[in-house]
Formats: C-alpha cells, sequence, structure tokens
C-alpha cells in the first residue's frame, strides 16, 4: 500500500496533539505551583487552536500546488474566478476563532500572573496546597 | 496516591476517547479532507461578490469578514472577555501607589547602545501594527493582531529604559484606560451606526448591520474615492487597535510597579491578612 505522505505528516501532527492534551492537563490537575498551572494552561489553549487550525486545512491537489490563504487578490473578480477560489482556499472559520482565542487568551494569561503575583507577595507561596491551608 | 492514579486514568481515557474520535471519522473520513465545508464556501464565495449583493462585504480578506461581519457578535462578547480580563487586572491593583523615581530618569536602563537600537526600531514597529491593523480588510490581520504588535512598543520600552521614562513620556495607567474606553467605545458606535443612520433615514436597519440588505436598504459605503473601506470593518479594526494595544499596556504598566511599592501598600493596607 502507498503511503501518502501528507496523511502521514497529519497522523503524526494528530498524535503529538493528542500526547501534548495530556501533558497539559496532568500539569493543570497535578502540578501543586501556580505558575506551572498557568504555563500549562497556555500549552493546553495552544494545542486547541492549532487542533482548530488544522480541521480547517485541505487536501494538496498535486505536490507543486498547495491551497491558498482564503484572501482574494483579484477584486475583478468573475463568477469562475470566486469559484476556483473556493475550491483552492483553506476554512476561514477556525482561522477566525483562533484569532481572536490568541488574543483573549493572551489577556486572561496577563491576568492570571497579575493574581498568582499578588498571591505570591500576600502569602509568599504559589503552593495551591499551602494557599489552601490559609483561613480568613 | 490512590486520587493521582485515578487522575491519570482519567486523563488517559480522556486521550484514547479522542484519539478514538478521530480515528472513526468524527472530523470526517478523509483527513485533510479534498473541499472545505459547506458553511466555509458559501463565506469564500460571498465575501467579495459584487454579484450577490444580498449577503456580501464587499472584503476580499474572508477571515475579516467573518470576524466582524457574518459572525460579528461572537468577537463583540470576546472583546468584552478581553474588557473583563484588563479591568480585573486593574481591580486587583487598585491602591497601590508607584514610587517617583530616585535619580535621573536617563539612568535608569540598559546600555545606550540598545537604547538607540530601540529608539529606531519602536516607530517601525508602530508603522508595522498601524499596516496591519488598518489593511485588515484587504490582507491577513486586523485589529487584533495590530493592536497586539502595538503593545510590543511600550513592553520593550518598560524592560529597555524604564517604567519611569515611560511614564514620564505620557503612557500612564489612566491616560491608556482612557483610550481604551475610545476604542471600546468606538467598537459600540460603529455596532450602532447604521441603525442610526437608519432612524435618521426612515427606514428599517439592524445592529451590526454593514451593507444594505434587501429590507434594510442603508449601509456604509464599501468604496470612498476608489478606495476600498468594506464599510463597517475598518472602523472595527481601527477601535480593536486601540483597544487591544492600550489594554495590554495597562497589564504590562501593572506587572512591572516594583516590588517595595507593592509590598509597603499590602503591609499598610492588608494587616488584616
Amino acid at each position: 500500500m502507498e503511503v501518502d505522505p501528507i496523511t502521514y505528516f497529519y497522523t503524526v501532527l494528530l498524535l503529538s496533539m493528542a500526547v501534548n492534551l495530556g501533558i497539559s492537563l496532568y500539569g493543570i490537575f497535578y502540578r501543586p505551583s501556580l505558575i506551572k498551572k498557568i504555563i500549562s494552561l497556555t500549552i493546553f489553549s495552544d494545542t486547541a487552536n492549532t487542533f482548530a487550525i488544522m480541521i480547517g486545512y485541505i487536501r494538496w491537489r498535486t505536490p507543486t500546488k498547495p491551497p491558498k490563504p482564503p484572501v482574494l487578490t483579484n477584486l475583478n473578480a468573475t463568477e469562475n474566478v470566486l469559484r476556483e477560489f473556493a475550491s483552492t482556499a483553506v476554512d476561514p472559520l477556525p482561522q477566525a476563532l483562533v484569532l481572536t482565542a490568541i488574543v483573549i487568551g493572551l489577556a486572561v494569561t496577563l491576568f492570571l500572573v497579575f493574581l498568582t503575583l499578588q498571591a505570591y507577595r500576600l502569602y509568599g507561596t504559589t503552593d495551591v496546597r499551602e494557599i489552601a491551608k490559609l483561613r480568613g | 496516591m490512590a486520587g493521582r492514579i485515578i487522575g491519570v486514568l482519567v486523563i488517559t481515557l480522556f486521550i484514547a476517547v479522542f484519539s478514538l474520535v478521530v480515528a472513526m471519522g468524527g472530523l470526517g473520513y478523509m483527513l485533510p479532507p479534498e473541499n472545505v465545508r459547506e458553511l466555509a464556501r458559501q463565506y469564500l464565495l460571498i465575501a467579495y461578490n459584487p454579484s450577490n449583493r444580498t449577503f456580501t462585504v464587499f472584503s476580499p480578506e474572508v477571515v475579516t469578514s467573518i470576524v466582524w461581519d457574518f459572525r460579528g457578535l461572537d468577537t463583540l462578547f470576546e472583546t468584552m472577555v478581553f474588557y473583563l480580563a484588563i479591568i480585573g487586572s486593574v481591580a486587583l491593583a487598585r491602591g497601590i501607589k508607584p514610587s517617583k523615581p530616585e535619580k535621573d530618569i536617563s539612568k535608569y536602563g540598559l546600555s545606550p547602545i540598545v537604547k538607540t537600537v530601540t529608539r529606531i526600531t519602536v516607530g517601525m514597529i508602530l508603522a508595522i501594527a498601524a499596516s496591519i491593523a488598518l489593511h485588515g480588510h484587504l490582507t491577513p490581520g486586523g485589529g487584533f493582531q495590530g493592536g497586539a504588535t502595538a503593545a510590543v512598543v511600550p513592553l520593550l520600552i518598560l524592560v529597555i529604559f524604564s517604567r519611569y521614562y515611560l511614564e514620564a513620556h505620557g503612557v500612564r495607567k489612566n491616560v491608556m484606560l482612557a483610550i481604551r474606553s475610545f476604542g471600546l467605545l468606538g467598537i459600540g458606535l460603529t455596532a450602532f451606526i447604521v441603525l442610526i443612520i437608519g432612524f435618521m433615514r426612515g427606514t428599517h436597519a439592524y445592529v451590526f448591520q454593514n451593507q444594505p440588505k434587501p429590507d434594510a436598504p442603508v449601509g456604509l459605503p464599501a468604496m470612498v474615492n476608489g478606495q476600498l473601506f468594506s464599510g463597517t470593518l475598518w472602523f472595527f479594526n481601527l477601535f480593536e487597535m486601540f483597544a487591544v494595544a492600550a489594554g495590554f499596556t495597562i497589564v504590562f504598566l501593572l506587572l512591572s510597579i516594583p516590588e517595595r511599592d507593592v509590598l509597603k501598600y499590602l503591609k499598610e493596607e492588608g494587616g488584616e491578612y
């Protein structure tokens, strides 16, 4: 059976993504340090973003004809040009969702980092087990 | 110990189910697929299509069309999440008063070589950020990306010059809050502008409308003097750039407050901890 290189690399990508998800979930649930939880959370969201982008990708027509980005370059496009564009461009919807997710993720990460920093200044630790023991 | 073993098992199971869903064709039987899905095909066909006046956005950049027109309400709520994250950081830092510089502000920071190179690159970064944001309806980019690029400039200055240098040149928390509010206000206004035009003309119109629709025959012009503006998209990108850049700058400024100022505040006010 002939091995299609694109399918092969896609499989490798999916596999590494599953491993990444497992590692980041372990980090979020089981590392006691808040900083390590935040790092795992960013790995998790980046994996999810890569997954969304990957879903929107399409197969190469021939080895020399890769799919195109979803940007129309001809403003005087006729119906045929548009049809050709729609058949060669990748899916724009996951890209639109990921684009906002990245910026929101950065803002939320900054907020969490600041929260952790303040917790460290107040309690002198970022270990959740220590923080959970504090009363008041 | 038993809890940890159960947890690892649950995570392994999650990964196994995820892999099974992919393997059983949960994303289609052929990966990557030969053609895009039907919804994406429709988006690609109508984003810039002068012969389909009912649905077109007049923007050759399909991603921006989706972000600010087809699924504009999604983006509005994502902007709200962004707003809340920044406001949360500001609320955490309430009451902390940063100290005044103890020596001449030019004495702070890294060596003159680094400072000179930064002075040159800062202008270029701002130019590129403006280009990314204002051409968002034509080429890949938009307000989010342009704003994130522009936010690199205060971060660079914070590290290479100092926090005091940035504040002496007008980049203060309250100024940035005002710019961010201006950006958010602009986004809100742009969402309602076609509705307002509709009221004034006495016709029917929608919130978040861009181009004229059959039952709402008003909209912003797609072209001005032969330049493609794509109606509301250009304004959304512009205001989003201000909101994102100023929002990130606020958090960078808060994170860079010297440790001793914060500790002083926490010792004075936080006695009950």
